[in-house]
C-alpha cells in the first residue's frame, strides 16, 4: 500500500518540476551561418478573422525561406483552405517573377485535424471531441517524425504559428508533450488577434504561460505586466 | 452614391431594421446617397415590403434604390463599388474597409457575449479611422459623418511580423 503511493507520489513530484522546467521561455535557436538556410513552418488557420488575419501575418513572410509550409486547418473548414491556396499561388507567382526561391515554390501542405469543440457543441461530449483532436495532433507533432522516411532528430516543423481559437491549445498541448519527453519541438509563437484591444482572449490566456513568444496587438492587453510583447499592428 | 451595409456571416437584426428605416434612408438621401446595398446574413427581413429579383430582393423608399441579399462569397467588389461603408464591427471586416480607404460606420453587436468588438470600434473611433455608433443613433451618425475628417488607416506593414519571426528562428538581419 505504502510503495505504490510512494512511487505515484515520485513519478507526480517529477512530472512537476519537468513541466515546470519547460515552462520557461526556451532560448531562441542559435543564428543560422548561412543567410540561404530554410526554415519549415506550420501556422493554424482557425477560420474566419482568425484565418484572415494569421494568412496577413503569412503574406508577409518570405517563402523561400520558410520552406516548406504546413497550414493546419480544422475539419469544416474549406474556406480557410481555399485562402491558403490562393496565397500559395499568389506567392508562386511573385517568387517566380524575381526567379529567386523558384525551387521553394508550391512546397507547402494542409493538415486537417478534428476540432476539438464545435460551435454550441454539448459540454459533456466535449471532452470526447477534444480528446480525438488532441490524439491526432500527437500523432502528427510528436509520433510521425518517427516514422519513415524521417529521422527523429528534426521536429516535424521548426516553427508553429497561431492566433486562436480552441482547436489550437490541442496543438499547442501536442508540441508541449515533446518538450515534455524532451524530443525536438517547434517553436511555439502565438500572436494574439488585432481585435483584442484590452483584453487576452481566452485561447490567449491559456497559453501565455506554454509558448516561447506570446505577441500582441495593442499595448492595454499588457497591462498586467506579465509575459508578452507588443510590436504595434502585425495585420 | 452608394451604400454598402453588411453584417458578416452571422445575423444582426437590429442593424439591417436600422439601415432600411425611414430615418436612416432620410439621413442618406441627404447626405447624397440614393443606392443602398444590404447583405443581411441570417437576419429577419420579413416585414420589409421587398419583391424578388434576380439580383435579390428589391424595394425603393424616397426614391433611393434598395437591395437586399444573404451572402456572396466575397464582398470585395461590393466595398469596391461602395462610396459608404456600414458594417457590424468583425475585426476581419474593419481591416478590409480601411485598407480600401473607404469611410466606415461600425455598429457592434450588444448581443454578444464577450463584446470585445466594441473595444475595437472604440479604440479605432478615438484613433479618428471609423465612426462607431448605435443602431438608435444610426440616423445621426450618418447626417453627422464628415468623410474628410476620418484619418487614413496606414497600409499592411509585413515588415514587422517578419523581422519577429526571422529574429525569433534565428535569421540574422
Amino acid at each position: 500500500m505504502l510503495l505504490p503511493a510512494t512511487v505515484l507520489l515520485l513519478v507526480l513530484a517529477v512530472a512537476t518540476l519537468r513541466i515546470y522546467s519547460i515552462l520557461s521561455p526556451r532560448k531562441r535557436p542559435p543564428a543560422r551561418s548561412r543567410q540561404a538556410e530554410t526554415c519549415s513552418l506550420a501556422v493554424f488557420l482557425g477560420s474566419g478573422g482568425h484565418s484572415s488575419e494569421a494568412l496577413s501575418l503569412m503574406a508577409s513572410l518570405d517563402f523561400s525561406r520558410y520552406t516548406p509550409r504546413t497550414y493546419i486547418v480544422s475539419d469544416g473548414d474549406p474556406l480557410s483552405v481555399e485562402k491558403a491556396t490562393a496565397l500559395e499561388l499568389l506567392k508562386a507567382r511573385t517568387l517566380s517573377e524575381t526567379l529567386r526561391g523558384a525551387d521553394s515554390v508550391g512546397e507547402y501542405s494542409i493538415l486537417i485535424i478534428p476540432r476539438a469543440r464545435r460551435v454550441h457543441q454539448n459540454l459533456l461530449t466535449t471532452p470526447l471531441t477534444a480528446l480525438r483532436s488532441l490524439l491526432v495532433s500527437i500523432y502528427h507533432i510528436t509520433v510521425s517524425p518517427f516514422l519513415p522516411p524521417f529521422g527523429s532528430r528534426t521536429p516535424v516543423f521548426e516553427v508553429l504559428i497561431f492566433n486562436g481559437p480552441g482547436t489550437c491549445f490541442v496543438l499547442c498541448l501536442a508540441a508541449f508533450l515533446n518538450r515534455f519527453l524532451g524530443l525536438p519541438s517547434p517553436r511555439m509563437i502565438y500572436i494574439e488577434s488585432f481585435a483584442r484591444v484590452k483584453s487576452l482572449s481566452l485561447t490567449g490566456k491559456l497559453l501565455r504561460p506554454i509558448v516561447d513568444s506570446f505577441v500582441v496587438q495593442w499595448p492595454d492587453v499588457l497591462a498586467d505586466g506579465r509575459r508578452g510583447a507588443y510590436y504595434g499592428w502585425l495585420v | 452614391m452608394r451604400v454598402f451595409v453588411t453584417v458578416g456571416s452571422t445575423k444582426f437584426d437590429a442593424l439591417v431594421q436600422a439601415a432600411l428605416s425611414p430615418s436612416v434612408i432620410i439621413a442618406l438621401k441627404q447626405k447624397g446617397y440614393t443606392e443602398v446595398v444590404v447583405q443581411c446574413g441570417n437576419s429577419q427581413i420579413d416585414g420589409f415590403d421587398l419583391v424578388v429579383t434576380p439580383a435579390g430582393w428589391r424595394s425603393e423608399q424616397e426614391g433611393t434604390k434598395i437591395t437586399v441579399w444573404r451572402f456572396k462569397p466575397t464582398l470585395e467588389e461590393d466595398f469596391n463599388e461602395a462610396d459608404l461603408i456600414i458594417s457590424h464591427a468583425g475585426s476581419g471586416t474593419i481591416l478590409d474597409v480601411l485598407r480600401k480607404g473607404k469611410p466606415l460606420i461600425v455598429i457592434p453587436n450588444p448581443t454578444l457575449a464577450d463584446n470585445h468588438q466594441e473595444e475595437l470600434a472604440h479604440a479605432l473611433s478615438s484613433l479618428g479611422h471609423l465612426k462607431a455608433s448605435t443602431t438608435s443613433a444610426l440616423a445621426e451618425a450618418i447626417v453627422n459623418l464628415d468623410v474628410s475628417s476620418l484619418s487614413p488607416f496606414p497600409a499592411f506593414d509585413g515588415s514587422r511580423f517578419r523581422q519577429l519571426l526571422d529574429e525569433e528562428m534565428g535569421f540574422a538581419p
